[in-house]
């Protein structure tokens, strides 16, 4: 299918984007376009005009500030946050989450900002940046500010965002020592979606778990934060594999079934299963990497 | 050149121009001063069109005409029945109803003046379900064809004593009601070609993909209502077909609209379209009984099965009296007592597709007996080779089956080659079929129980399957020869028209033909083009076109070798095939004399299922399939490397959803099919060459058998891993953790 009629404008700065969002109506980002394209063309998105970020070259790049923080610019690739050996020892889920989405050509084009500006319910990084409690930065026609991803995750399709605000990086705060991350999906073979995509961050001392943030996505209509899975994980041995498992199995208490994503592919209760299922990995996962 | 045509791996024909993108598909080729179609589909399930408004349609600058009912002479065709108008004009009964055409000067503006017409439905009843078609106060689909949804039911009735008494005497009883789901075909190249009017012969010529290129004249001239001599159908490559071709999608519309605008007319259709607009593999639902004694004879056999039709008859009546044969499997029985349903719905037409209704009987059949052999504590190999058709066995049908009969050997060719190990006349299913190398540390497990939540299984099953058209259709396949040259024959000219549907049928029409003719193959060049170059070939399907073909082949060699003897320069000679001929189901006992030739096949599996997530991962697959004589062993390969694929979507993936009427997975991101992925990680081919006395060379048809077992082999393997039997396909995740969670493989909670 062809995509409605529309107007293209490149921008060269993010302070260009803005101002171009403010001047035409229904104007759109465009960052990677794997997912607006798509929308375009089967027409559940009909911008009047498109904004290019692709060739504003600061909104690209991996960058560590002195306090260990690590900003990634929001037109960064999949690809290139995969091909980052920093990030692949430091971020393990970030790393595991960038390097399977998709196939080799949306990795190539998919971008982190592009990512959870989207929010869509199957996309793997929301759940990575709850659990590695990412903040993103947004500039928009009254400058700058920072935003928590709890905070900007809001729901199905929807972020805290004003429609002239730019994504302009995310940013992730150096792990404690003796943490570590993962995160584990069970994806559509056709497309990689998430059907079910746990993120999990523990911090271990002396072999048990101190702290544990643990999230999901794919699952549920947006991502969320499993609260009492991550005080369940409180005190847990890493090696006790029986106390994790009673942890995971707490994965969809509470969660409203109206909360519940449910298609073709699979019902409400099979990702509930895959939730408890899915946190016991990446949890596990989370450990090794914490003690290994 | 000493090498024989027979036998050998010869690369492909036509393959280096495929892989260096130099073929041309329908899609691909263009006239000048084409003009393109659309099609405007119902997009519902059942409805009365009040009014039909197409002005602003015709007004839309570039187009050139809009065609509806009131512009086909004959407004109907079909392959068994003329049930289906070609463009709907008073009802639409499925969502891919053909209503409306535009042609216009571009592709865009054909499709912008489909969305302007401007239809007004009045809702009619949707019927969604083969159970609801058959009530009796349903809603008559087809009130033409009689007082009832059902426009198929045939009856077997085998056996000295009614049957509740024969099972009466039976020592073990196993039932299951089994439920196969549609399938969509998939085949790479979408619906597309052109239709156009050779000045110089004034035909209407139609270019297009298809199966059978002489039956889709014969359709395409009754709806257009002229002799079949003004039509010539043309075909370009075909990428895939398995069935999905067989029947009329654009190819009567193509003729129309040349005809109606004077024009070349291309169309392409879309996936989208592709999936709407042809018909699928049938969903069934086979309720069966099964009785033995404790010695593990199968002493009798009941079954109800049914069948969803869709909207239109298409070949449903032809599958369902597949599956009516097949429902009993390759077995002798006492007794069988079986109805079978074809009936109307609301749902996409069901039609052809590989099997043929093999798949879904032998779903039923082969799980009942890898059920009874749990029941009887008895290896399943064993049961089978107890109860085995044989040469000199007679089919409930009354008929004897045709000599040639390999169903046993190749069960034990199978099970041998599947590392099954024999005692005597007992046989001891192994741990394991794949190599050690890809079993790692797991090779000893004796319980197939893996660390953590893996399990892995082995499971067995065969099948039987008629080649070439059953119950009295009419069987013929025509080829001329022509040999040149002087004191030897330089060249051979072959005239076959048999579609190569990409299963490499024009490969080994020349192979046969240099065999036959005692040339290399190199002399040999084929002409497959049109209709007018020699007599129908019948369609590509029911694995009946190397063993037709064949025979057509060696008959003109013989008579135009005869020719050449004769010193007649070119040596030419035109040949018609046609075999013994079969008999029609008797619609009150089932006697028939069904078909002339069958392939046997057997297949073992292995797989590991994971009983947290509920996925399947096929390790190796082995299947042993007697072919007769393997013509071009290489494709022979291919064939059951594909067989095997295709059917493991079929078994694991392939979930063709509807919801009153209409498809819900309209596309390959829902509508998952095989890829690199998902395939079995090994699939051995065992070829076996029992040769069939009929057959050209000893050749059996071949193609559809690889497909036939597997689904009930991983549902038997699926069971020695979880000890839970799987009556439904497919074995998608979520139904799997279903079952897990009410038997005690693993707990399974379900949320608060
Ligand atoms: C075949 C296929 C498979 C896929 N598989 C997966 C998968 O397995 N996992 C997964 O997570 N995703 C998957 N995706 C989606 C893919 O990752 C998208 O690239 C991603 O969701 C959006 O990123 P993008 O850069 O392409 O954004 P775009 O498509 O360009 O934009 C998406 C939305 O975000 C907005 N936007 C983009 N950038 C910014 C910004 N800097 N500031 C503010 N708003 C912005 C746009 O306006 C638009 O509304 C798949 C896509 C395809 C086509």
């Amino acid at each position: 299918m062809y995509p409605a009629k529309f107007d293209y404008y490149r921008a060269n700065s993010v302070d260009e984007a803005v101002a171009l969002l403010q001047e035409h109506e229904r104007a759109k980002l465009i960052a990677g376009g794997h997912s607006l394209l798509p929308s375009m063309k089967l027409r559940l998105a009909q911008p009047a005009a498109l904004v290019d970020l692709n060739f504003i070259a600061d909104l690209r790049g991996i960058c560590r500030g002195d306090d260990g923080e690590t900003t990634i610019g929001a037109m960064t690739t999949y690809a290139a946050v995969t091909d980052d050996a920093a990030i692949a020892t430091t971020f393990g889920a970030l790393h595991d989450a960038a390097s399977n989405i998709g196939d080799i050509q949306v990795r190539n084009r998919g971008t982190i900002g592009g990512n959870l500006a989207h929010n869509d319910p199957g996309g793997d990084l929301p759940a990575v940046a709850l659990a590695l409690d990412a903040t993103l930065h947004v500039a928009g026609r009254n400058g700058k500010r920072r935003v928590g991803a709890a905070e900007f995750l809001v729901g199905l399709f929807e972020v805290a965002l004003a429609p002239d605000e730019v994504v302009t990086s995310v940013s992730f705060p150096a792990p404690v020592v003796g943490s570590g991350s993962a995160y584990a999906k069970f994806e559509n073979p056709a497309s990689g979606y998430a059907i079910c995509g746990i993120a999990a961050y523990v911090e271990v001392s002396d072999g048990a778990i101190r702290a544990a943030r643990v999230a999901v996505n794919g699952a549920l209509d947006h991502a969320q934060r499993l609260a009492a899975v991550e005080a369940a994980l409180s005190g847990v041995g890493c090696g006790d594999e029986a106390a994790i498992k009673a942890a995971a199995s707490k994965a969809a208490d509470g969660i409203d079934e109206w909360d519940f994503m449910s298609d073709i592919h699979a019902d409400a209760d099979y990702r509930a299963h895959l939730m408890r299922v899915l946190t016991a990995k990446a949890v596990r996962n989370a450990c090794d990497r914490a003690t290994g | 050149m000493s090498i024989r045509a027979v036998g050998s791996s010869r690369s492909r024909y036509g393959a280096r121009d495929k892989v260096l993108g130099r073929t041309r598909y329908p899609g691909d080729i263009d006239m000048a001063g084409q003009a393109w179609m659309k099609v405007r589909f119902a997009g519902q399930p059942h409805a009365r069109i009040r009014t039909l408004d197409v002005s602003k349609a015709r007004a839309h600058p570039g187009v050139i005409a809009v065609l509806t009912a009131e512009d086909v002479p004959c407004n109907e065709y079909g392959l068994i029945y003329f049930d289906q108008p070609v463009l709907c004009g008073e009802v639409v009964r499925c969502e891919g109803d053909q209503v409306a055409l535009v042609i216009a000067e571009s592709e865009q503006a054909a499709s912008e003046g489909r969305d302007l017409i401007e239809v007004d439905y009045e809702p009619l009843p949707i019927i969604s379900s083969a159970e609801a078609a058959m009530r009796p106060d349903a809603f008559l689909l087809h009130p033409e064809r009689g007082d009832s949804n059902i426009l198929a039911h045939y009856k077997t009735r085998y056996g000295d004593a009614p049957i509740e008494e024969i099972f009466d005497d039976c020592d073990v009883i196993v039932e299951g009601v089994y439920r196969t789901g549609m399938q969509e075909h998939a085949y790479l190249q979408p619906e597309a070609g052109l239709g156009y009017i050779d000045e110089s012969t004034g035909q209407i010529v139609v270019n297009v993909a298809g199966q059978w290129m002489h039956e889709d004249r014969i359709q395409i001239a009754h709806a257009l209502g002229m002799p079949e001599a003004q039509i010539r159908v043309e075909y370009s490559a075909i990428g895939g077909a398995f069935g999905g071709r067989e029947d009329m999608s654009i190819q009567i519309i193509l003729a129309l609209a040349a005809w109606k605008v004077g024009r070349p007319v291309k169309i392409i259709w879309s996936r989208h379209e592709s999936i709407i607009g042809h018909h699928k593999r049938h969903a069934y639902t086979i309720r069966t009984k099964w009785g033995a004694s404790w010695s593990g004879r199968l002493i009798a056999a009941w079954a109800e099965c049914i069948q969803d039709a869709g909207a239109y008859a298409y070949t449903s009546s032809k599958v369902l009296g597949n599956s009516h044969l097949t429902v009993t499997g390759p077995y002798e029985w006492e007794a069988v007592h079986v109805d079978s349903y074809s009936v109307y719905t609301n749902n996409v037409p069901g039609g052809a597709f590989r099997g043929f209704g093999g798949p879904q009987g032998h779903f039923a059949a082969e799980t009942q007996m890898n059920k009874l052999a749990e029941r009887l504590e008895m290896d399943p190999v064993k049961l089978r080779l107890k109860n085995v058709l044989r040469d000199g066995s007679q089919l409930p049908t009354r008929a004897t089956m045709p000599p040639g009969v390999s169903m046993g050997p190749v069960i034990e060719a199978a099970a041998r080659a599947a590392k099954w190990t024999r005692q005597g006349n007992d046989w001891q299913r192994p741990a394991t079929i794949s190599d050690a190398a890809t079993r790692g540390d797991h090779a000893t497990a004796t319980l197939r129980a893996l660390p953590g939540h893996r399990r892995r299984g082995v499971g067995f099953a065969a099948a039987f399957k008629n080649v070439g058209f059953s119950f009295a259709a009419p069987e013929e396949n025509w080829a001329t020869i022509e040999l040149h040259g002087g004191g030897e024959i330089e060249r051979v000219v072959v005239k076959a028209v048999g579609a190569d549907v990409g299963q490499g049928a024009h490969s080994v029409f020349r192979q046969m033909a240099a065999e036959a003719v005692g040339v290399p193959l190199e002399r040999v060049e084929l002409q497959a083009a049109h209709t007018d170059l020699v007599g129908s070939s019948g369609s590509a399907s029911a694995s009946r076109m190397t063993f037709m073909a064949g025979n057509a082949l060696i008959g003109a060699a013989r008579l135009a070798s005869r020719r050449w003897e004769d010193e007649i320069r070119p040596a030419t000679a035109t040949f018609g095939y046609r075999p013994r001929v079969t008999t029609e189901l008797n619609y009150e006992t089932g006697e028939s004399d069904p078909n002339i030739s069958y392939g046997y096949v057997a297949e073992a599996v292995e797989l590991e299922v994971d009983l947290d997530t509920g996925q399947i991962e096929l390790l190796h697959v082995l299947c042993a399939d007697d072919v007769g004589r393997a013509i071009n062993p290489r494709l022979v390969e291919g064939q059951i490397e594909g067989g095997v694929v295709q059917a493991a979507g079929y078994a694991l993936m392939e979930n063709l959803v509807t919801e009153e009427g209409r498809i819900k997975t309209p596309y390959f991101s829902n509508y998952l099919i095989p890829t690199i992925y998902d395939i079995p990680r090994r699939t051995e081919s065992l070829i076996l060459e029992y040769p069939d006395p009929f057959g050209p060379f000893g050749a059996r048809g071949m193609a559809e058998m690889p497909f036939i077992p597997l689904a009930p082999a991983i549902v038997a393997a699926l069971h020695d891993a979880t000890g839970i039997w799987f009556d439904q396909i497919p074995l998608t995740p979520d139904r799997l953790l279903e079952a897990f969670k009410r038997s005690s493989v693993r707990a399974f909670e379900r949320k608060a």
